[in-house]
């Protein structure tokens, strides 16, 4: 009885909240200028136009590959670089300050130089998304690789286990749990990269979308827009999450 | 509890330094072994700058940034009056923008951690909004404020501010049942018991919080600089480049590298230092 009702208390919560968020929006948007904010209804309207005259879909086509490319270059390449450091300490120690700089440069900041060095098109774009997304894969498998269990690693050496066979069995699937909060990381800051590469680096792409808009202060569009790329996110995050979840049962736990 | 692991370790750390012979053979290899860290390190870092030169001199036209190109610019940069106003437009702001977004963002996620309710109604709106990129809100926030430092402000605000409240609400919701029953069974007042336990509990999610708020505050701020054309290091780094001066610009980059290190060093050492119970994980 006092879980039905708790749930239920719950769910109200939850249903409150969107729907005061909604009325909100519909209020202030019927009381502020149209180059402001605009309703609810306006926004989803603006919505239905962006999707028909194929303008949304196109974005979102150009987006996307951006971003599938960059990621996926991201994670292959940061789970590379971070087993490696791992398992080659003089290596993990020579590079460690400059990847903690690496990390913690904002790299929005390196888009001028790119579009210097190689103009704009598809490829800087995917760049941008894979300087975003590499670093936080790469901490994570590294940290995870790092902290494997001694004993796992002495069994596997006093059977003689050559090391291929160590990365196999032991390595690889010790580190995977960490690898994956690394990718649900990667899979946010690649959006920001996304966003910020189109911004600048192209005519094309949800991000690109939303400075055409700005110029027009069209902003029911840009709502839209803006809209779409929040569920893109909590979509991703979704996945993150799930998949993050689904290999913590890998996890050693002693 | 945690007291007691402290003094733990400290009794630990002094049985390991009166070792004796033990101690100082272990003393003299650990000195080795950072000499041949600080070697390492070294190495490592020619590598990467001679690599960078070489290439940049083999492949690259000659306005491409490089080593000695930017070490010969050092001067002319540190002498040039509007590099650093840049540098304070820029770095103010985002003091300024972390510093509203932790007082909003600490009271905020208390609430939710502490509060049911109002986590409920709020939840869906943090989290989607910390899932979301916030740059993509610049063009909007262009419109709202103008092209103005206001906006910019704002866009740091937003983006520091997410990590701050969803770290913290989870501190408060993970506060230990024990320190508020003790509380209610000594019958203290509500504002001691935000004040005097949820509050001091959190600290250490709100430094956590802190730690990731300052890469995406500068992310924030050099979007904001680069569509508002803001002063700041952000535009000193896209006009200079566009000017085929990629030297002077790779300058405000390394002001901006060093300011967020510094940020989460002072944040990493007041963890050490002032919070010795709590170990970041």
């Amino acid at each position: 009885m006092t879980r039905v009702h708790a749930h239920w208390r719950a769910f109200l919560g939850y249903a409150v909240g969107i729907a005061a968020g909604a009325v909100a929006w519909q209020l202030i948007g019927l009381n502020s200028a149209g180059f402001v904010f605009v309703p609810l209804t306006t926004t989803l309207s603006s919505l239905g136009s962006l999707i028909s005259d194929g303008s949304l879909p196109s974005a979102l086509a150009s987006s996307f590959s951006v971003y599938a490319v960059g990621e996926a270059a991201a994670i292959v390449a940061g789970a590379a670089v971070g087993l490696l450091f791992a398992r080659r300490v003089i290596l993990r120690r020579a590079f460690e300050p400059y990847l903690v700089a690496l990390y913690s440069t904002p790299m929005v900041a390196l888009i001028p130089f790119l579009l210097a060095l190689i103009g704009l098109g598809f490829w800087p774009k995917v760049i941008v998304v894979f300087l975003f997304a590499f670093f936080p894969v790469e901490f994570a498998t590294q940290r995870g690789a790092q902290s494997i269990a001694p004993e796992l690693l002495d069994v596997a050496r006093s059977f003689r286990t050559p090391e291929p066979k160590i990365w196999r069995h032991v390595v690889v699937p010790y580190t995977v749990p960490y690898l994956m909060t690394g990718v649900r990381q990667a899979l946010a800051r690649g959006l920001v990269g996304m966003i910020a590469a189109e911004f600048f680096l192209s005519a094309g792409g949800l991000g690109s979308l939303l400075i055409t808009q700005s110029e027009q202060f069209d902003t029911g569009a840009m709502l839209a827009v803006t809209l779409v790329i929040t569920l893109t996110g909590v979509i991703l995050m979704a996945i993150g999450r799930t998949v993050e979840r689904r290999f913590a049962r890998w996890r050693v736990t002693s | 509890m945690s007291t007691g692991l402290a003094s733990g370790r400290r009794v630990i750390g002094r049985l390991a330094g009166a070792n004796g012979d033990a101690g100082g053979a272990r003393a003299a290899a650990s000195r080795r072994e950072r000499t041949q860290v600080f070697l390492a390190r070294l190495a490592a870092g020619l590598g990467i700058l001679v690599l960078w030169q070489v290439c940049a001199m083999a492949f690259a036209p000659a306005y491409i940034a490089r080593p000695t190109g930017i070490l010969g610019q050092l001067p002319a940069v540190g002498g040039d009056q509007a590099f650093w106003s840049a540098a304070g437009s820029t770095l103010l702001a985002v003091v300024e923008g972390l510093a509203i977004a932790i007082v909003i963002g600490t009271v905020l996620g208390l609430v939710m951690g502490r509060m049911r309710d109002i986590d409920r109604a709020l939840r869906l709106y943090v989290d989607s909004f910390y899932a979301m990129p916030i740059v993509a809100l610049v063009p909007l926030l262009t419109v709202w404020f103008g092209y103005t430092p206001t906006a910019r402000l704002a866009v740091i605000v937003m983006e520091a501010i997410l990590p701050i409240v969803f770290s913290v609400a989870e501190g408060g919701r993970t506060l230990s049942a024990e320190f508020t029953d003790v509380a209610r069974a000594y019958r203290a007042p509500w504002w001691r018991v935000w004040g005097g336990i949820a509050l001091p509990a959190s600290l250490p999610y709100l430094l956590a919080g802190i730690d990731l708020a300052i890469g995406r505050a500068l992310v924030g701020a050099v979007v904001a600089e680069f569509i508002a054309s803001l002063n700041g290091l952000g535009y000193y780094i896209l006009f200079n480049v566009r000017s085929f001066r990629e030297n002077d610009a790779m300058v405000a980059l390394a002001v901006l590298v060093v300011f967020a290190l510094a940020v989460r060093g002072l944040v990493g050492l007041f963890v050490r230092r002032g919070l010795p119970w709590y170990r970041a994980g």
